[in-house]
């Protein structure tokens, strides 16, 4: 079970994330709206895994992404993705990331990608 | 003419017969006796190992054949290559991506893609595989990256396992702009102008897809069972989902009340 800090702009979906991964278990060690606050907020949090929008206002996932690497290299940042953004998912691993979800989410998808990235 | 034991169904039983298969029919013995032309084929579909196979000379009629993979193969393949189809020789690649992402070892495969009444079959040497058109979500015209060059292509999204999966089709761009407009026209009953719901029904409708039950739409939504009712009507009426579970919410009765009660004096003494 792992310390997770949400990144997504929309509350919808940082609620369903929050749920899902209660469900599994987890604790939700924070919030963050936009990239800035991903990276202010894993400074602050050093969560075990983080999951990534992509797409968000002030800085993008990809590049939140970048300054969490930057900040730690060992960071585990899952992408949140939507259904075609294939191209967006293998930049996303090709800059750091560990792994992927894709919208609409699936409860048991989820837990079973954060349960791999984290024993990674 | 080769035979090969199979079971069909006849009168609702599975009966055993020597199936004969020759170039352009199929012949089905005693009980059933018919013969069935390839050329008459309307659809073939497969519901784990058997084929529904729906043929019409005089009337529409459908065989359902039961048998091993390697048989069936063999059946496919010879219906589907003279079937009455749309059908169209082309490279594909089933399934490409899955879940976003380009699935590992996904090649091209030479080919064809035959549309039946219920499905889209792709079909190379050593494949056969159906799409069925239910579980078309998308048709897309669009291009991709083939041996580093841009590239039309005929993208279908479909569901596999209860998770996206994308199709892609590569043929010449005239031939797929045909096969995109049949596909189009084959799936239009699953078309929506996409403003059937609204902001509310949507996130409830996404919390279904994600796994979540009545109770837990409720909380996240903050929303009462009675607007939910209405909700999940509506998401009916549309054909978006279906009714699995009715649960029931029910308050102790007097008796109840004093039973529980009972029950928690004699365990606090």
């Amino acid at each position: 079970m792992g310390k997770i800090l949400i990144v997504d702009d929309t509350l919808f979906m940082r609620t369903l994330l929050k749920n899902i991964l209660f469900s599994g278990g987890h604790t939700i060690a924070g919030e963050a709206g936009d990239g800035e606050e991903a990276i202010a907020k894993y400074k602050e949090l050093k969560p075990d895994l983080v999951t990534m929008d992509v797409v968000m206002p002030k800085m993008n996932g990809i590049e939140a992404l970048k300054g969490i690497k930057a900040l730690d290299p060992a960071a585990r940042v899952v992408m949140c993705t939507a259904v075609g953004q294939e191209q967006m998912v293998k930049l996303a691993i090709k800059s750091g990331a560990k792994g992927y979800i894709v919208k609409p989410f699936q409860a048991p998808k989820v837990l079973e990608e954060v349960k791999n990235v984290l024993a990674s | 003419m080769k035979e090969v034991p199979v079971k069909i169904e006849h009168n609702k039983q599975w009966v055993v017969v020597k199936l004969g298969v020759g170039e352009d029919r199929l012949v089905i013995p005693a009980p059933v006796n018919k013969e069935i032309l390839f050329k008459t084929v309307l659809d073939v579909a497969e519901r784990k190992n058997v084929l529904i196979i729906t043929a019409k000379t005089d009337a529409e009629a459908t065989y359902k054949i039961l048998s091993v993979d390697k048989v069936l193969s063999i059946l496919k393949k010879m219906i589907l290559a003279s079937c009455n189809a749309y059908r169209l020789m082309a490279y594909f690649m089933s399934p490409a991506i899955k879940g976003g992402v380009m699935v590992k070892d996904a090649q091209w495969e030479k080919g064809s893609v035959v549309v039946v009444h219920t499905g889209i079959w792709f079909v190379s040497a050593t494949k056969q595989i159906c799409v069925p058109t239910n579980d078309v979500a998308a048709i897309e015209l669009t291009k991709r990256e083939v041996q580093g060059k841009p590239t039309d292509v005929v993208k279908i999204d479909h569901l596999e396992n209860n998770e996206v999966a994308s199709s892609l089709v590569l043929c010449p761009l005239s031939t797929l702009q045909v096969l995109y407009n049949f596909l189009k026209e084959t799936t239009k009953s699953m078309d929506m102008k996409g403003t059937e719901l609204d902001g509310v029904d949507q996130q409830v409708a996404m919390l279904i897809y994600s796994g979540m039950d009545s109770h837990a739409i409720e909380n996240m939504l903050n929303i009462p069972h009675k607007q939910l009712e209405v909700i999940y009507d509506k998401i009916l009426k549309l054909g978006l989902a279906e009714v699995t579970i009715i649960r029931r919410e029910v308050q102790l009765t007097t008796k109840g009340v004093r039973y529980i009660s009972d029950a928690t004096k004699s365990q606090t003494n």
